[in-house]
């Protein structure tokens, strides 16, 4: 069965899981819509962009089992990020070079959210070598704070939905930023970082 | 081939089907029967614990002279701490892997399951019940040596001061004690510290501090109550 993009915009998250369960080839409307979004956040994570596309397969495979066990208190984004997160930490932990020289691929300019707000100031070759700055800094932090600057910063959640996406508690969220950032801090020379 | 009809047809041809949803329905049902089999057992323990600390003689820890770490940490209910801490354990994390459990930070949850094990224990302890689960213990676990053991053994100590039984014979200014080891004594009680509660009585079970005069003799300078044994009764001495 084939549909198109206009069927699969019509419904609801909700609507295409129950459509799905009815009929697998819903599934794929689920796979398409956040499927630019995953990708993106994958690689953030420092999953190559040859593994990005196996990785998201696998989540979503993930995800058709796991979906009787969606809770619907949660945002559907929510749960999809966190299986998605899930599938990319195990194939990082899979690479024995993982935490060493690991660079997220992470996109142009996105990082400039945890500069400081002085950027205006900065010629586009400042900002561009200010953003590599901050490329290489965050991938200098542990994982567990990397993780939390990426979804709050680069993916824009909410402290409730990192939590969700994470399963660890608000304030711990709360916690890790403050720590990453003084991390960061630390790790820049730069009094604006 | 799109990425998304590559996983509709892996879905396909590997026949892939979701997970039926009992299975979660029943995981999540089990995690919360932990919880609360894990709370109700942690508030078991603590209940005995609470008695335990009922029962210890604390007056007599500080008459000591010497070891009395080794005395206080002799009379701690290592048992029931231990069982009270493993049983927190489970509960906290059963509920951590409950739905939404991961939204509860370590303090608060180590909180919720503490202070519903203490709230349950320090009710189970009011009702008795955990005098009589301690009995039950002592009674069908050999290895495990009651509370009232210890205690007995803690007020069986005539050379350091500590003499316990039940008075057999009264007369003015001494009385007859058996002690739980069955040996006599002629214990004399003048000018010692009696409480009212203390009646001096033939069938009474008394516990003394006081001096050692030789064998078969003892003076007290304080008469207790034993308190306790006759409700909670035990197996072997003391009884």
């Amino acid at each position: 069965m084939h549909f198109t993009k206009d069927l699969c915009r019509q419904l609801s998250d909700l609507e295409i899981i129950r459509k799905s369960l009815e009929e697998v080839d819903f599934f794929s409307c689920l796979y398409e819509r956040y499927e630019a979004s995953l990708l993106r956040y994958v690689k953030r994570l420092g999953v190559t962009e040859e593994e990005a596309q196996d990785v998201l397969q696998e989540a979503f495979i993930n995800i058709w089992k796991n979906l009787h066990a969606f809770d619907q208190s949660l945002k559907l984004s929510s749960w999809l990020y966190r299986i998605v997160h899930n599938q990319a930490i195990s194939c990082l932990r899979r690479k024995k070079s993982f935490g060493k020289d690991q660079r997220a691929a992470f996109d142009e300019g996105l990082l400039v959210h945890i500069s400081d707000s002085d950027q205006d100031e900065d010629s586009p070759e400042a900002l561009e070598e200010k953003d590599q700055h901050a490329r290489e800094l965050l991938d200098q932090l542990p994982l567990p704070y990397k993780e939390v600057m990426v979804l709050k910063f680069l993916e824009e959640m909410s402290y409730e939905e990192i939590s969700d996406v994470l399963k660890i508690p608000e304030g711990t969220v709360a916690a890790r930023i403050n720590r990453a950032k003084k991390a960061l801090r630390k790790l820049s020379p730069r009094p604006n970082f | 081939m799109k990425p998304s009809d590559k996983l509709i047809q892996t879905i396909r041809e590997q026949q892939i089907q979701p997970v039926p949803r009992w299975r979660f329905t029943l995981r999540n049902l089990l995690l919360w029967s932990a919880f609360a089999a894990a709370a109700l057992l942690g508030a078991l323990a603590f209940s005995v614990v609470l008695f335990a600390i009922q029962q210890t003689d604390f007056q007599v820890i500080s008459h000591l002279s010497h070891s009395r770490l080794e005395l206080f940490l002799g009379l701690l209910p290592f048992f029931w701490i231990i069982l009270l801490i493993v049983f927190l354990i489970i509960a906290i994390y059963s509920i951590q892997y409950a739905p939404k459990g991961y939204k509860l930070t370590l303090a608060r949850l180590v909180g919720y399951s503490a202070a519903l094990s203490i709230l349950l224990g320090a009710l189970f302890f009011i009702g008795g019940g955990a005098q009589r689960l301690e009995q039950a213990f002592a009674v069908n676990v050999g290895l495990y040596e009651s509370i009232q053991e210890k205690k007995v053994k803690l007020w069986s100590m005539p050379e350091q001061g500590y003499l316990s039984g039940q008075i057999e014979q009264t007369s003015a200014g001494a009385f007859q004690l058996k002690d739980f080891e069955g040996k006599e004594w002629t214990v004399g009680h003048e000018g010692a510290f009696i409480p009212p509660v203390v009646l001096l009585e033939r069938g009474e079970k008394v516990k003394l501090i006081g001096k050692m005069d030789g064998p078969g003799r003892f003076t007290a300078a304080e008469v207790r109550p034993w308190g306790g044994m006759e409700r909670n009764g035990r197996r072997g001495r003391g009884e």
